[in-house]
């Protein structure tokens, strides 16, 4: 378990110290939440898409989701950047199991998305009217989803050779899952085979149960199949990135 | 008893042999140097003798494992200094060393006293708390040497240890690696182009140039592969040849000195000193020239090892600039 300690240690630490990047990364949300959100919010004033709240108030669980995903997504992604320089070969050679470590590192990035979020939605507090007393249950679902996006972008990580394949990854999947979550347009008015991308969507599930938790909205699905589809992917790609990085190599 | 042992080792990329066929031994306690160009097939050799790559053909043991199936073993056997720096920058020196002991399975006071002797060690310990991305190449690299010896390894592997480090600091790390074999009996395999950094450190040098050993010995037997050492003398009375059986020739130069090649200039000096005084020459002014490394490289291959530094500050670029 000490392998696993060290992790989530060295990726907390790692996040208090780069005060820059953090900054820039939550800069990105409220830029949706203020222009885009506020934008939209008047063409939207009367309408009734939106379960009876103001469009704000429904965008800012989708922004948080959105938030934890990005972030969660990247670092795991991001080791391919440790395997081009260093620590992952430092990682490699020790006689640590690999799976614990790369797990420890999987959850301390997974706290790091989720504390991120919650950043977000302090700041869209003054914007909007979110339940207060939903935040601590919506963390959850953050950790859930950090969980399984961390997890995924560290197996895909493992597969990708080149930095170019980086690029081309995060072009060809991170605007779709976003637009087909749900987070910032309702699934139900969706054309068909678009609604039905959504529902393989884990971020469709992470957007649906935090923002039933944020605004009381009835979602599309029941709050219980919410957590249980995150819940599901969160363990499941965790086993995946394990077993995945068990076997990387650095050829 | 051999602290590593590699026989007919191949490693192949595609169709490219990176290594091709290699077998050495190397002895416990012993400094090997792998002397060779860039690309030869050093950093290679490492990644397969540290378990990071598995080979082709042919068999490697480590502290008495086997490289590929008792890998785990092995990798508690062994410590590295990777050629390119693989540290944390966002962390200090201390939480670097800190999680360096945790993944080891090290905690506690034991793990604590061991920081501060090492980091005191490379001279590091009065920037214990700075983040290492304020260090200078040299601090880094002595931050990962220290790192390295933190779990004891009875191998160590040090790539490149010197490579892109300005000639004060490569003394420096020099004295650390002298001191680390001295005092822990470490067996210590290192790569380098550096002729230098072989000729000082290493008790046995392979050279080694497109994936294949070309030579092997001690750094005397490798130059005198080459042939001889010569000693110009210059003398105040007639110039004359010197006759003894040490002498391989001799030859008066038009410049009145005498060139005298011999097999060992250590041992042939203080006879040539007798012989002029036998026979009453003054011997006023005496140079040698000894073979260095690069003319061994340079008689085996046609070419030098040259110093490409070029390729390590590159990547160093890319990586700040990757790093955000």
């Amino acid at each position: 378990m000490r392998a696993f300690a060290v992790m989530v240690y060295r990726q907390l630490k790692r996040f208090s110290r780069a005060r820059s990047r953090v900054a820039g990364m939550i800069i990105n949300p409220l830029i949706w939440m203020i222009f885009f959100g506020v934008g939209w919010s008047g063409v939207f004033k009367d309408a009734k898409i939106f379960g009876g709240i103001d469009y704000l108030t429904y965008l800012a669980p989708g922004i948080f989701a959105m938030t934890v995903f990005n972030q969660s997504f990247i670092s795991g992604v991001s080791v391919i950047w440790d395997r081009e320089f260093g620590f992952l070969k430092e990682v490699l050679v020790a006689p640590a199991s690999r799976k614990e470590t790369i797990a420890g590192r999987i959850i301390g990035d997974s706290v790091v998305a989720t504390v991120q979020g919650l950043v977000i939605l302090l700041l869209t507090l003054l914007l909007t009217e979110l339940r207060v007393a939903g935040i601590l249950p919506a963390l959850g679902v953050g950790l859930l989803l950090a969980v399984a996006f961390s997890s995924f972008g560290v197996s895909l990580a493992t597969k990708i050779q080149s930095m170019e394949g980086f690029q081309m990854i995060m072009a060809v999947l991170m605007l779709p899952i976003i637009f087909l979550s749900g987070a910032i347009y309702p699934v139900s008015t969706m054309p068909w085979w678009m609604r039905l991308l959504a529902y393989i969507n884990p971020l469709t599930y992470a957007v649906d149960g935090a923002r039933n938790m944020l605004t009381g909205v009835e979602g599309i699905f029941p709050l219980s199949t919410d957590l249980a589809v995150l819940g599901f992917l969160a363990l499941a790609f965790l086993g995946i990135a394990m077993f995945a990085f068990e076997r990387s190599t650095i050829e | 008893m051999y602290a590593i042992k590699v026989e007919n080792l191949v490693k192949k990329f595609g169709n490219f042999r990176a290594v091709n066929g290699i077998s050495f031994k190397v002895k416990k306690g012993e400094i090997f140097a792998f002397l060779g160009p860039n690309g030869a097939g050093k950093t290679t050799t490492v990644h397969i003798l540290t378990t990071l790559l598995k080979p082709t053909e042919g068999k490697a043991e480590v502290a008495g494992l086997d490289v590929v199936r008792e890998a785990k073993e092995v990798r508690k056997k062994i410590g590295i200094v990777f050629q390119d720096p693989s540290i944390d920058r966002d962390l200090t020196a201390y939480e670097n060393m800190l999680i360096h002991g945790g993944v080891y399975g090290l905690s506690g006071a034991k793990l604590r006293e061991k920081i501060e002797g090492l980091l005191k060690f490379v001279e590091l310990w009065d920037f214990k708390d700075k983040l290492v991305k304020h260090f200078s190449g040299g601090m880094q690299r002595r931050l990962e040497i220290a790192r390295s010896l933190l779990h004891e390894p009875e191998v160590l592997f040090l790539d490149e240890p010197t490579l892109g480090l300005d000639p004060q600091t490569r003394d420096h790390v020099w004295s650390y690696i002298e001191t680390m074999r001295e005092e822990h009996d470490m067996t210590i395999f290192l790569t380098t182009h550096y002729m230098e950094e072989a000729e000082k450190l290493a008790d046995k040098i392979a050279i080694i140039d497109h994936g294949k050993i070309i030579a092997e010995g001690s750094c005397e037997k490798l130059k005198r592969m080459v042939g001889n050492d010569v000693i110009y003398i210059k003398v105040e009375n007639c110039a004359e040849c010197f006759k003894g059986e040490f002498i391989r020739s001799c030859k008066v130069l038009q410049d009145g000195r005498i060139r005298i090649a011999v097999e060992n200039t250590a041992e042939a000096l203080p006879k040539i000193f007798e012989l002029a005084k036998e026979n009453g020459v003054k011997i006023i002014e005496a140079t040698y020239h000894q073979p260095t490394l690069n003319d061994v490289f340079l008689h085996l291959t046609g070419r030098e090892i040259r110093d490409e530094g070029g390729e390590f500050f590159r990547k160093a670029i890319a990586r700040a600039r990757m790093r955000r």
